[in-house]
């Protein structure tokens, strides 16, 4: 009896939870506690098929899982809901093997069935899900077929670098399978935000507890989660997860400030300050890491290559004139004045915080007007007419327009920055902030006859940890080859041989599936982009995150990055009181 | 006058028409549209930008769309939320009747204070009570509701650092948690000045209705917010010590959450009631001077009537005729929700939903909005004006 009792006991733990994620934190922690944060504005759905912005998967990625993602101690490839992969035929094919056990918060299991019905979902044109360009590789889509209860596979038309990182979100096919096949419509209907919470099935660390509009997201621990500590207590540690919803950054302060919230991040020195006064006067006990690191996000001015004007296309081509713009860039002052002294300056096309692939070995053409002034003699403009601007032997002005869109004081100011220094030297730049929404019709749609209408535009593009995600803007038929731009989705007419080599680079780390070697190949991209500067890159402002001391299992200081965060994983966050 | 009003509602048609399609117009000339937002993000590529487009009927031309639009308006059905994909009524449903709450109360607030005081102001003007006033309604005109909104939250801050007691809230309508123990003790305190407050005033009450007087306006308002907060208190009262110290929003009582919501509106009404307080006073003071100089004033006065009867019988009563025309246009204010103080303080008001859905140029959700407040601009205008005619025996309409 005692023995079928051992065994049934055995049984039941096994069917509970066969095969756990374990999550090293770092530190030992222990259940129970609040974790509170603010958001910026309320998520548009619980949907994930339908959710577009950070503010909705932000909270899709504490209640549904994914396959893959990156360990946030090293960045590589890391599994969540996958248990193993195997890499087979040259890369073309990925088999990866689910975690057996792992359930749904309403007692189904997550099998293979969730993941390719989810896959085929993500992957419809009709549904338009935002992780759609996942499961298309040029053009050709990659295929999901199940091989058994606990196997999936994944066959790529051609070898593909971040073919392990799936980072699409997992439905539960037994609620979302009859929407979809009712149609497209009721699938985009349900687990909309007014969805009675109970009712939106968690596979991740904590379940929709409760939704009030405006207000705030309330999370609970999912006690059927298939993650374990190192010590094999189960995970997530945190009893209940808030998300606030303040929409004023300076109201997201007062709520830190006032022990309401546990994390912050501070946007400039200003708001550092405040909390550093506060630590120091002993009315909140908190940390605050100034400067720790710089944000993925870019910032960068960008020529029109396709100008109507043939005397400005034929400067903005010409590689000494971009050097010049780039030595008339005083990235100090940009630094002191638009991010209040917290930031660093960059000088190519991987963010700072990317270490996998970050190299700081570039060119760097510093600020110095004097140098720009030299090559832009060697380009004919050595004269200044009456008014004090710069003119080639024909009389010609060197004039622009640089454009930036309104009311991002940090984009206004480093314009205005570029702006004066340029005219300083007599370099007749004309900067006015325009719409956000024309400022991307003009870049982004030319006209029949290939021509587009801006000059400049200082603008910026979300960074990502992956290169090959971004290779919309670096290949030469890309949708965002911002200074080259072709038309109807083909090359551009007239390429420089350097955009080749950048186009061929970047088909190559897509397709090398060897670490060493991509590294190799984003380091020469870097130097290429650096060299040749397409896209003029200016300055990455800081990430100042601030916690509370009350929160335990986050990164010390020397870990902290702007990728991760302040704390390795949610699951192993604690509450020490 | 049947006719007039027949004649007047079978104008709102036209107007309401013209008055929406210019909204319309003037949402989709704008440079983008809502997905050009995508347009910048290297993950997406042309083929889903394009079908996204099409897939929420952006590509059509903007008369199939206002055409689609309006056919659902006229079957009571606001649209489609681009962002949220549910119907615009769940969106904005919710936030306006937030909104209300700071609205009515700001409102209730303005007349309760601006009338009396603008009174006070006229009969004694160029006093030093007088000359106070005018200096507050100045500064309450000049400071922007954002900003007297951010000094309320540092306010807020210093307050609960000084005493530290959370005596106001930072930001927001409610808390996670409510603390129902504190309530009922605090309830248990300030019950029995609550009740002798009523008490007294009902007193008075009685004793003014025995001398057969009208009781006064100081009288009605005494006793109805002690009475109201006597009320309120009963419930903490008889229930609380029953329930648990402190509970989440949502599992409170319906007490517990309305005293929550109160306390948390107090400091946003001052702010939104600020400077609408200050102009009423103002146009309430003049109004009052106009009136004491006309000549059957002088009339009344001579005829030995006493100061109060003359004041509040003959003056006052033509002074607020402005007034009682204004009460119309209050209707589309209240679902117009207070303002930028609902972002600065964190209410979880119409404007910050109104202003993310402009950013993202979500149509439907604007055009909704621009809806109700059109048809109650309109409604609340035929309201004024049969309110002039009713309460102005001069204005006739036919």
């Amino acid at each position: 009896m005692k023995k079928l009792l051992a065994l049934g006991m055995l049984a039941l733990a096994g069917l509970a939870l066969a095969q756990p994620k374990v999550f090293k934190g770092t530190e030992p922690g222990r259940a129970g506690g609040a974790y509170r944060v603010t958001a910026i504005s309320d998520p548009r759905t619980w949907n994930p098929f339908v959710a577009r912005e950070t503010s909705s998967t932000d909270i899709i990625g504490l209640f549904l899982p994914t396959l893959s993602g990156y360990s946030p101690y090293t960045q590589a490839p890391e599994g969540n809901l996958a248990r193993s992969w195997e890499v087979r035929n040259n890369g073309l094919t990925v088999i990866f093997r689910l975690r057996e056990g792992a359930r749904w918060s309403d007692g189904q299991a997550i099998d293979a069935d969730d993941v390719i019905f989810s896959a085929t979902v993500h992957a419809d044109q009709r549904v338009n899900s935002n992780s759609r360009s996942q499961f298309i590789l040029d053009g050709q889509p990659i295929v999901w077929t199940k091989v058994d209860q606990f196997t999936v596979r994944a066959d790529f038309p051609k070898p593909y670098a971040p073919a392990l990182i799936q980072g699409w979100y997992i439905v539960p096919e037994h609620i979302f399978g009859p929407a979809y096949r009712a149609g497209v419509q009721q699938l985009q209907a349900l687990w909309n935000l007014d969805t009675p919470p109970a009712q939106v099935v968690s596979g991740g660390p904590f379940k929709l507890d409760s939704y009030v509009k405006g207000e705030r997201v309330v999370l609970v621990r999912n006690p059927t989660y298939w993650g374990v500590d190192d010590r094999n207590s189960p995970v997530a540690y945190l009893e209940r997860y808030t998300v606030q919803i303040v929409p004023d950054l300076n109201a997201q302060l007062a709520r830190f400030l006032a022990g309401e919230a546990d994390t912050f991040s501070a946007a400039n020195a200003d708001q550092v300050a405040q909390v550093l006064e506060r630590i120091r006067g002993n009315r909140l006990r908190a940390e605050i890491f100034p400067n720790v690191d710089v944000t993925l996000g870019t910032n960068f001015i960008v020529f029109n290559w396709n100008s109507k004007d043939p005397f400005k296309e034929n400067l903005f081509r010409q590689v000494k004139f971009r050097r010049a713009m780039a030595h008339l860039m005083d990235k100090k002052s940009m630094i002191e004045v638009a991010l209040g002294g917290l930031g660093q300056p960059q000088w190519s096309p991987i963010s700072i915080p990317n270490k996998a692939f970050f190299t700081d070995d570039v060119a760097k053409f510093e600020f110095n007007p004097q140098r720009a002034l030299q090559l832009l003699a060697e380009l004919g403009f050595r004269t200044k007419n009456r008014d004090g601007w710069l003119v080639n032997a024909q009389g010609k002005v060197l004039e622009f327009n640089l454009v930036t869109n309104q009311g991002n004081n940090v984009r206004e100011r480093i314009a205005q920055i570029f702006r004066d220094e340029a005219r300083k030297v007599g370099v007749k730049v004309e900067y006015r902030p325009i719409d956000f929404n024309e400022l991307v019709r003009q870049l982004t749609t030319p006209a029949a006859d290939g021509t587009r209408e801006f000059d400049a535009i200082l603008i910026g593009l979300t960074g990502g940890i992956e290169p090959a995600f971004s290779r919309n803007v670096w290949e030469l038929n890309g949708t965002l080859h911002a200074w080259n731009l072709g038309t109807g989705g083909k090359n551009p007419a007239k390429v420089e041989s350097f955009e080749v080599l950048i186009d061929t680079l970047m088909k190559r780390g897509a397709t090398t599936l060897d670490q060493a070697q991509r590294r190799q190949i984003y380091v020469q991209f870097q130097k290429v982009v650096a060299e040749n500067l397409p896209l003029i890159y200016t300055v990455a402002p800081a990430y100042n995150p601030a916690r509370l001391t009350r929160l335990g299992g986050m990164f010390p200081k020397e870990q902290i990055n702007s990728i991760t965060g302040q704390a390795p994983y949610i699951e192993t966050i604690f509450a020490k009181e | 006058m049947f006719g007039y009003v027949v004649r007047r509602l079978l104008q709102l048609i036209p107007t309401f028409f013209g008055a929406t399609l210019l909204a319309f117009l003037v949402i989709q000339l704008a440079p983008g549209d809502f997905v050009t937002r995508l347009e910048l993000d290297p993950t997406q590529d042309r083929e889903s930008i394009a079908n996204l487009r099409q897939q929420l009927g952006l590509d059509q031309p903007l008369p199939v769309q206002y055409a689609k639009w309006l056919s659902g308006i006229l079957q009571g059905y606001l649209g489609l939320s681009l962002s949220y994909k549910t119907d615009v009524w769940n969106v904005i449903g919710q936030r306006i009747l937030n909104s209300m709450v700071l609205v009515v109360l700001a409102t209730l607030m303005i007349y309760l204070v601006a009338i009396p005081v603008g009174v006070y102001s006229a009969i004694r003007k160029y006093t030093w009570p007088d000359r106070t006033f005018t200096v507050l309604a100045f500064l309450g005109l000049a400071i922007p509701n954002f900003f007297f909104g951010l000094i309320m939250l540092f306010l807020a801050v210093w307050l609960s650092d000084l005493t530290d007691m959370r005596i106001l809230p930072i930001g927001g309508m409610t808390n996670e948690f409510l603390h129902l123990g504190n309530m009922t003790r605090a309830a248990q305190i300030l019950f029995p000045p609550a009740l002798l407050g009523t008490l007294v005033f009902a007193g008075l009450f009685w004793w003014r209705v025995q001398r057969k007087q009208a009781a006064t306006f100081g009288i009605w308002v005494g006793l109805v917010l002690f009475g109201m907060s006597a009320l309120l208190m009963l419930w903490p009262l008889l229930q609380g010590p029953g329930l648990p110290e402190r509970l989440p929003y949502t599992e409170s009582p319906l007490w517990a959450r309305i005293t929550n919501v109160l306390w948390h509106a107090f400091p946003v009404v001052i702010v939104v009631g600020t400077s609408g307080l200050a102009g009423l006073m103002r146009v309430m003071r003049g109004q009052m001077l106009d009136v004491l100089s006309q000549d059957y004033i002088r009339t009344a006065r001579a005829k030995g009537l006493s100061e109060r009867v003359v004041i509040y019988k003959h003056a006052l009563r033509n002074a607020v005729i402005p007034f009682i025309a204004g009460i119309g246009g209050l209707l589309p204010g209240l679902i117009g929700g207070a303002g930028l103080v609902e972002v600065t303080m964190a209410w979880p008001g119409i404007t910050p939903a109104l202003l993310e859905a402009i950013s993202a140029i979500d149509v439907y959700v604007i055009m909704g909005l621009i809806t109700i407040t059109t048809v109650l601009l309109m409604i609340g205008n035929v309201v004024s004006d049969l309110l002039l005619a009713w309460v102005d025996p001069r204005i006739r309409y036919s």
